[in-house]
């Protein structure tokens, strides 16, 4: 009896926020639309040629600062855990440890698998590289907002929305590609990693387009006020979650797959099994 | 450019990234890939020690069965041995009896046989004598019929004494008390 009393007034307090909280959107102003144009808000949204920010004298894209505190929140973590965490860690591992742990070792292990020889540098640049797309994903959740040089309030968006950070990051994994390439076979991995010459273009856009796509979907939501509820449960968290982890894992993936590839140790094949193959393919013709 | 493809920003994602892999490397993947390297290397060690103690145990084991297994043949040997050995002394010991039993034997029947003769002989000798006696006394009574009498009751009496071993008992017709003596009184 106590429990069924304790449920009608629990769901009877969250009824009447609702309704509160749409009598206050109706009174304040219920059919409130941006004043910007939808399709200028989302040809910014790509190109940010008018919504920039202000650091330091030099005007940046919003993507710009959401990287930079992307990047200082994971580092914050990391620091918090290797200071707080990490001492308290014990052989038979608790939820935290285990979660920290899993993480690592699936990094560990994908840069193992995938590149047996040579893994140990791309392990940390995969997880390193994970952890910041994940995050930057995510972060475009928080919608934190920064003030724009022409005024206007911009939620910062995922860093790799933006085409310079997605540019970027494709670039870094191309370069770590070519170093694996370099210290596994010298020349010969510089050769092998420049006849993908194409991935780091089509690592970057990959990145731009899904990020991209997100963000243009989350501007269109957000851009009527009728749309603003319920709708974003799954547009905006649900599918965020979906490509935040989809990102990671095809960037993590492909980066470790090439990099195994062109770090793999050359076999020579000795001459005369050369000549002998030769021969007996002419001998087949 | 293009995009709105910015080089300086480029550079600057690009700092961005550098700082975050390696600090990311430094503070958190390092440690962290170290403890669990140093846990499994701690697992792999116990593991190889148990190992070791197990294959040990196994060699110990293998050991003691061999080993207990030649000790049971051994004991069955010895069980066996003994067995025999006790069979053989059995034997010994019942001839040895035997053997005693009839020495005893035929000494106690040689004894019986001296016993026998010694007193079949002693009471020769005591006849002898009550005859003897009797003869004198008869000549020295006057009644030939009493003479009789007494030596009837001395025969008697000689004869019982002589059945009961005591030879002492009847040594003279004057000692003994038979029909006459009582008839005299």
């Amino acid at each position: 009896m106590k429990t069924r009393t304790k449920k009608i007034i629990g769901w009877s307090v969250v009824a009447l926020i609702v309704v509160a909280l749409i009598v206050g959107i109706i009174l304040t102003d219920g059919l409130y639309a941006s004043t910007e144009d939808i399709s200028d808000v989302m040809q910014d949204a790509v190109l940010h040629e008018e919504n920039q920010v202000s650091i330091f004298g030099y005007n940046v894209n919003p993507g710009l600062v959401s990287a930079y505190v992307v990047t200082l929140i994971l580092l914050a973590l990391a620091a918090l855990i290797r200071i707080f965490a990490l001492p308290k860690f014990k052989n038979v591992p608790g939820k935290f440890q285990l979660a920290v742990e899993s993480i690592v070792g699936w990094f560990d292990k994908l840069a193992k698998t995938n590149s047996p020889h040579r893994n140990s540098f791309l392990g940390a640049y995969i997880f390193a590289a994970g952890c910041y797309i994940f995050t930057g994903t995510i972060f475009e959740l928080v919608g934190a907002a920064v003030v724009s040089t022409a005024g206007n309030s911009v939620a910062l968006p995922a860093p790799l929305s933006d085409i310079n950070g997605a540019i970027a990051m494709g670039f870094l994994s191309y370069f770590v590609i070519l170093s694996g390439g370099i210290a596994g076979n010298g020349m010969r991995g510089v050769g092998r990693t420049l006849k993908d010459f194409s991935l780091p273009i089509s690592m970057s856009f990959r990145l731009f387009g899904a990020l991209l796509s997100g963000l243009l979907v989350t501007e269109l939501v957000y851009y009527y006020i009728a749309l603003s509820f319920v709708l974003p449960v799954i547009v905006g968290v649900l599918f965020t979650l979906l490509h935040a982890l989809i990102q990671t894992y095809v960037l993590v993936m492909l980066t470790s797959l090439f990099y195994g590839e062109v770090s793999e140790p050359h076999v020579k094949v000795p001459k005369e099994k050369k000549k002998k193959a030769s021969k007996a393919r002419q001998g087949a013709k | 450019m293009p995009l709105n493809i910015n080089w300086q920003q480029i550079l600057l994602h690009l700092l961005n990234l550098v700082i975050l892999v390696v600090g990311l490397y430094l503070i958190l993947y390092k440690p962290v890939k170290k403890f669990m390297k140093k846990r499994e290397d701690d697992y792999k060690q116990r593991e190889d020690s148990t190992q070791e103690a197990l294959d040990n145990a196994k060699a110990k084991e293998e050991e003691y069965t061999s080993r207990l297994s030649a000790v049971e043949e051994e004991v069955a040997k010895k069980r066996e041995d003994a067995a025999k050995e006790l069979a053989k002394v059995r034997t010994e010991k019942l001839q040895e009896v035997a053997k005693e039993a009839d020495e005893m034997l035929t000494s106690a029947r040689e004894r019986a046989q001296k016993e026998h003769d010694r007193i079949i002989s002693g009471v020769s000798d005591d006849i002898k004598e009550i005859v003897g006696e009797a003869a004198e006394k008869v000549v020295m009574t006057s009644s030939v019929n009493d003479a009789y009498e007494q030596f009837l009751d001395a025969a008697e009496t000689g004869a019982k004494s002589a059945l009961a071993g005591k030879k002492k008992t009847v040594t003279s017709m004057t000692k003994t008390k038979g029909r006459s003596a009582r008839k005299k009184q």
